[in-house]
């Protein structure tokens, strides 16, 4: 009892400190409480709806969500799209943008072209991105298919065969690796050089010595990247739009690019039925915050913070 | 140390320095070709843009144009309204690049390095807000702008960044947790304020970063496209993004505007990436990092 | 605290300019745009009248083709009378009813906006567009356009729109082909079984790989769907009770000929073919790939443009059997008034001068595109020119399908099913089944 009552009252030096720890984060929570709060709250109740933004919000319970899970097929079918897009592409970006950095952070000629060359695809966006993929991609004559051709393989239909419409959109997103190399690159900054000449007069090889040294050192910067390729894993939308095999069909052929978030988008905006869309929503909301808290939990074990905390 | 020893170190360096010189060959040739991959769609972004339509509308579609149409640049340029639109969106992405750099610091300052009740809490919040699809709040929040009566003023697209992006915040986070709390520690005994510490030690420290968060925001508000579009009423006030849209019609494109157009829109944040990539690489050592 | 006190002064003062800024942004009315409404806009300040109006108008026209003839059109109407200024403003296609949608919720729509035509009950259906049955009482305007159009702007039996443009979708082919194949070029086959015939012959084949393709029914202008609706006399998806009918014999005998052609031709070859035009940039019939391609009858436009050296002819779409009705489908834009607007009657008089006579038939001269008012429609001049004749006469045959209110996203459930067929997964009467019963499955939660 004694030390509980000693626990919560803070020292004079804690409490001032814990007032300043409230003024640096305050924008951000005025910032939540005004922006974000409200839509966010108001989207929960109308999850409970039958809200269609214009004409109607009355309270069906639960509805939706019952709706969700046993009456409405392309739901599943969203959610394993884009599960089966979140498992492949997470790791491969991560991956592939941290090699790139990796082989970036050398000194070579002209590594200042490069990295400028490599990090070009992740700037381009729109319209022009989408319509050069589906030139890429073509089954037939695409650049992609003939190079496959070169070793004697004879390449998928991609855009058009419902199995390989999702790898071919993975493929789409790994060329644009470059704008997470910059994250990787700026963290590569951090790690000491005498940690890489002491390991080597130790004789550790240039593999053991990336595993050992500079992996540890830039683990703060790994765990951003999942979680937040994770988020925008989860999040993908438009490619199953725009690159969809019939433009009056969004998603197809067989709704194999009917991604979750394509699905809640058409809910809520062609048809209107906001109600169930919030309800997609916030079914997402929870998947992604639990994953999302394990990786967090998780983080203890394997992210090293070099400032001394390690939470 | 002994002579024989000396001579073997010597052998050893020079092995070394063969074995660098051809790693780095190889990479150098890796390098090239990823290059050439990645330029080559490019390439045809450029061709289009020097094309005829009526050469953009043959088939098969040609690599080399036949003529080269270099006013599709500048005819792309008046008749996107480009001096105008551009203007309008180094307005936003400046005032953006400003704010996100200032509040996300600011905020990540706090959720890194100093101790108060119920930390973790906030941040496992802010770590959930990135997970809102945006058109959740798309219409709530269109509607609680339009109470303040801030829709067709460019008050929606810019005063939240004053306020913190999760994203960024976490970013800055995760950089200012491996800056030593001894740095700090040291500040303090030297009488330093918490202000003083974020602006004057941490700021400058975690450079690589603050540069990469404005690289980021910059590259975020020139592509911004459904944001302008939803709160600007006037043409006059659209950006970059909305007028290349304008070459997209409702049955033919103009792809040699369309694809000038994107191209001139991209340069500045190429150029941007260019020249301030040393601000994130320098202190760059030969030995660090590992070798191709 | 000396950089405390700094700091909040320098963000004050970003702030309070960023609010400058964007003031002086909302204040500046004609810059990039040389908008002539925008123009008028600033010609005529605020000392008007209390009785004059300025009336907000979106559209998606912002091409160089299309803006000109819209602003000459508002421009014409702010000059016909001096109480109303409508104000034009573009944003992208598709987009710009996101924008409305949400501006709708808010509630400061613009006055008049351009919408989709198959959509409008279901809008009506939401309360996001007004009725027109009070100013219908007044200016009886229903006679004006077709028929078919008419009955796409009623909800409940009252209108909430005016039909603005439309479309038809009629078969171009290529007639130096049908000569070089022995055909006959100024006689398109009438049934859908000569056709299948007349295609066969009109292939062209290198070694294995073709390359030309007389006719696929896969084509987006005129698929399985349009087919369908076709093969069932003009009834699509939805019988009169509105009972879905997706797995009607009708429907899957059209799916048998959608089969049968590709198993001809191969499906690899003809999704290679279709990928190939994937991007959209160039077109297979103008670059002499395919002889027979269905399209909306302002594809003449992109002949007449970029297909200078393409001798082409112009057909009705086919018939299952003779004498069955070579029904063909539509599309088109309306104009309507956003629940909500601040000032309906004078949009309502801004809507009727769009679609009278006048202004429909400078729209149509200087678009090529088919308008909603008959009487434009049928203007000699512009009949003159073959295509645009024979569009208009395909008007008779034209049908639209406005999306069920109690259903707009049914079909999302049928092309998954449509896909799995024409890939060979599921036999045709099978994938339709498996439609027709998620679609009622959609009706009786949608019921609920």
């Amino acid at each position: 009892m004694a030390s509980a009552v000693k626990k919560r009252r803070m020292g004079l030096q804690e409490r001032k400190e814990a007032r300043q720890g409230f003024i640096f984060v305050s924008p951000w929570v005025i910032g939540f409480l005004v922006f974000t709060a409200v839509p966010l709250l108001f989207s929960l109740y109308a999850s409970f709806t039958n809200y269609d933004i214009t004409s109607r919000q009355d309270w069906i319970g639960t509805r939706n969500y019952t709706n969700m899970f046993f009456h409405d097929p392309l739901f599943w079918k969203s959610l394993h799209n884009t599960l089966y897009y979140v498992v492949f592409s997470v790791p491969l970006t991560t991956l592939g943008s941290l090699l790139l950095a990796v082989m970036l952070n050398q000194k070579i000629p002209g590594m200042k072209v490069f990295r400028t060359v490599f990090y070009l695809p992740s700037i381009l966006s729109g319209v022009a991105l989408y319509i050069l993929w589906q030139m890429l991609l073509t089954p037939g004559s695409g650049l992609i298919n003939v190079m496959i051709g070169w070793f004697g393989v004879d390449g998928p239909a991609w855009l058009v065969d419902p199995v390989w419409t999702k790898p071919a959109i993975i493929l789409m997103k790994l060329w644009s690796v470059g704008g997470g190399m910059l994250l990787y690159l700026a963290s590569l900054q951090n790690v000491p050089e005498q940690l890489y000449e002491a390991s080597e007069i130790d004789g550790a090889g240039p593999i053991r010595r990336f595993w050992h040294i500079t992996v540890p050192m830039i683990t703060p910067v790994l765990l951003f990247e999942l979680i937040t390729h994770l988020i925008g894993g989860f999040q993908i939308f438009q490619e199953g739009y725009v690159m969809s095999n019939d433009m009056n069909a969004p998603g197809s052929p067989v709704n194999s690019l009917l991604f979750f978030n394509l699905h809640m988008f058409l809910k809520a905006f062609k048809v209107y039925d906001m109600g169930y869309a919030m309800a997609m929503a916030w079914f997402l909301f929870v998947v992604v915050i639990v994953l999302t808290v394990a990786n967090m939990l998780l983080s203890k074990y394997w992210v090293h913070y070099e400032g001394g905390d390690n939470r | 140390m002994s002579t024989r020893a000396a001579a073997s170190d010597g052998r050893y360096f020079q092995s070394r320095k063969t074995k660098q010189r051809v790693g780095k060959t190889i990479l150098l040739l890796v390098l090239v070709g990823i290059s050439l991959l990645l330029l080559l769609p490019l390439w045809w972004m450029i061709a289009t843009s020097l094309k005829s339509l009526t050469e953009i509308m043959t088939y098969p579609p040609t690599w080399i144009p036949k003529a080269i149409h270099w006013e599709n640049y500048e005819l792309a340029w008046s008749k996107g309204h480009f001096t105008r639109y551009t203007l309008n969106t180094l307005l936003l992405a400046g005032i953006g690049v400003v704010s996100h750099i200032l509040a996300n610091t600011f905020i990540a300052y706090g959720f890194a390095k100093i101790k108060f009740p119920g930390r973790n809490f906030l941040f496992s919040l802010m770590l959930a807000t990135m997970m809102i699809p945006s058109f959740v709040t798309l219409i709530p929040q269109y509607i609680m702008f339009s109470k303040f009566h801030w829709v067709g003023t460019y008050l929606p697209l810019t005063v939240p960044g004053f306020f913190g992006a999760a994203y960024q915040i976490f970013l800055i986070r995760q950089f200012f947790m491996s800056i030593p709390n001894e740095l700090i520690e040291a500040g303090k005994i030297d009488g330093a304020s918490h202000y003083y510490i974020w602006w004057k030690i941490m700021i400058p420290l975690a450079k690589p970063a603050v540069v990469v968060i404005a690289i980021m925001t910059f590259q975020g508000a020139w592509n911004d496209f459904l944001g302008p579009l939803i709160y600007i009423n006037k043409e006059s006030m659209f950006n970059l993004q909305i007028g290349l849209q304008s070459f997209k019609g409702q049955e033919t494109t103009q792809w040699h505007y369309l694809m000038a157009g994107s191209l001139m829109a991209m340069l500045p944040v190429v150029a941007l990436f260019f020249f301030f990539q040393r601000y994130f690489i320098e202190g760059m050592n030969i030995s660090s990092g590992t070798k191709g | 605290m000396k950089t405390n006190k700094a700091l909040s002064v320098s963000l004050a003062t970003l702030l309070g300019a960023s609010v400058l800024l964007s003031a002086c942004g909302s204040n500046n009315n004609n810059g990039g745009d040389d908008n002539a409404a925008a123009a008028n806009d600033s010609a005529q300040p605020a000392e008007a009248s209390t009785k004059k109006v300025t009336i907000d108008f979106w559209t998606f026209w912002g091409s160089e083709t299309r803006r000109p003839i819209i602003e000459k059109i508002i421009d014409d109407f702010n000059k016909s009378q001096d109480r109303i200024t409508v104000k034009h403003t573009y944003y992208p296609f598709g987009d710009i009813w996101t924008k409305e949608l949400a501006a709708v919720a808010a509630g400061n729509p613009p006055d008049v906006i351009v919408n989709d035509i198959n959509t409008t009950a279901q809008r009506a259906d939401k309360n996001q567009n007004t009725n027109l049955t009070e100013y219908l009482k007044k200016d009886d305007v229903k006679g004006r356009f077709f028929p078919q159009l008419w009955d796409t702007v009623i909800y409940k039996d009252e209108a909430y729109a005016l039909p603005f443009t439309t479309d038809t979708r009629m078969m171009f082919y290529n007639k130096d082909h049908f000569k070089e194949a022995g055909l006959d070029p100024e006689k398109f086959p009438t049934t859908w079984a000569e056709l299948e015939e007349a295609a066969a012959k009109l292939d062209k084949k290198s070694g294995d790989k073709y390359t030309r393709i007389g006719y696929s029914p896969q084509y987006a202008g005129f698929d399985w769907g349009s087919i369908a609706m076709n093969f069932d006399k003009g009834l699509n998806f939805f019988g009169p009770d509105g009972k879905p009918v997706i797995n009607d014999k009708a429907h899957v005998d059209a799916m048998n000929y959608v089969l049968a052609n590709a198993k001809r031709i191969g499906q690899k070859n003809l999704d290679n073919f279709k990928a190939s035009f994937g991007s959209k940039q160039a077109n297979p019939f103008i670059a002499g790939q395919v002889s027979i391609w269905p399209d909306a009858t302002t594809f003449y436009t992109q002949l007449r443009d970029y297909g200078q050296n393409v001798n082409y002819g112009v057909a009705p779409i086919p018939e299952a059997e003779e004498g069955s009705g070579h029904y063909s489908v539509g599309g088109g834009f309306v104009v309507e008034i956003p629940k909500g607007a601040k000032h309906p009657d004078e949009a309502w008089e801004f809507m009727k001068y769009l679609t009278d006579k006048s202004a429909q038939t400078y729209w149509a001269e200087k678009n090529f595109d088919s308008v909603a008012n008959q009487e434009a429609a049928n203007d000699p001049e512009l009949l003159k020119n073959p295509v645009y004749q024979a569009a208009v006469d395909n008007m008779k045959v034209t049908k639209l399908f406005p999306f069920p209110v109690n259903a707009p996203d049914f079909l999302n459930l049928i092309n998954p099913n449509r896909d799995a067929a024409i890939l060979g997964q599921v036999p045709p009467q099978e994938a339709l089944d498996k439609a027709q019963k998620d679609v009622e499955n959609l009706l009786q939660q949608n019921a609920k």
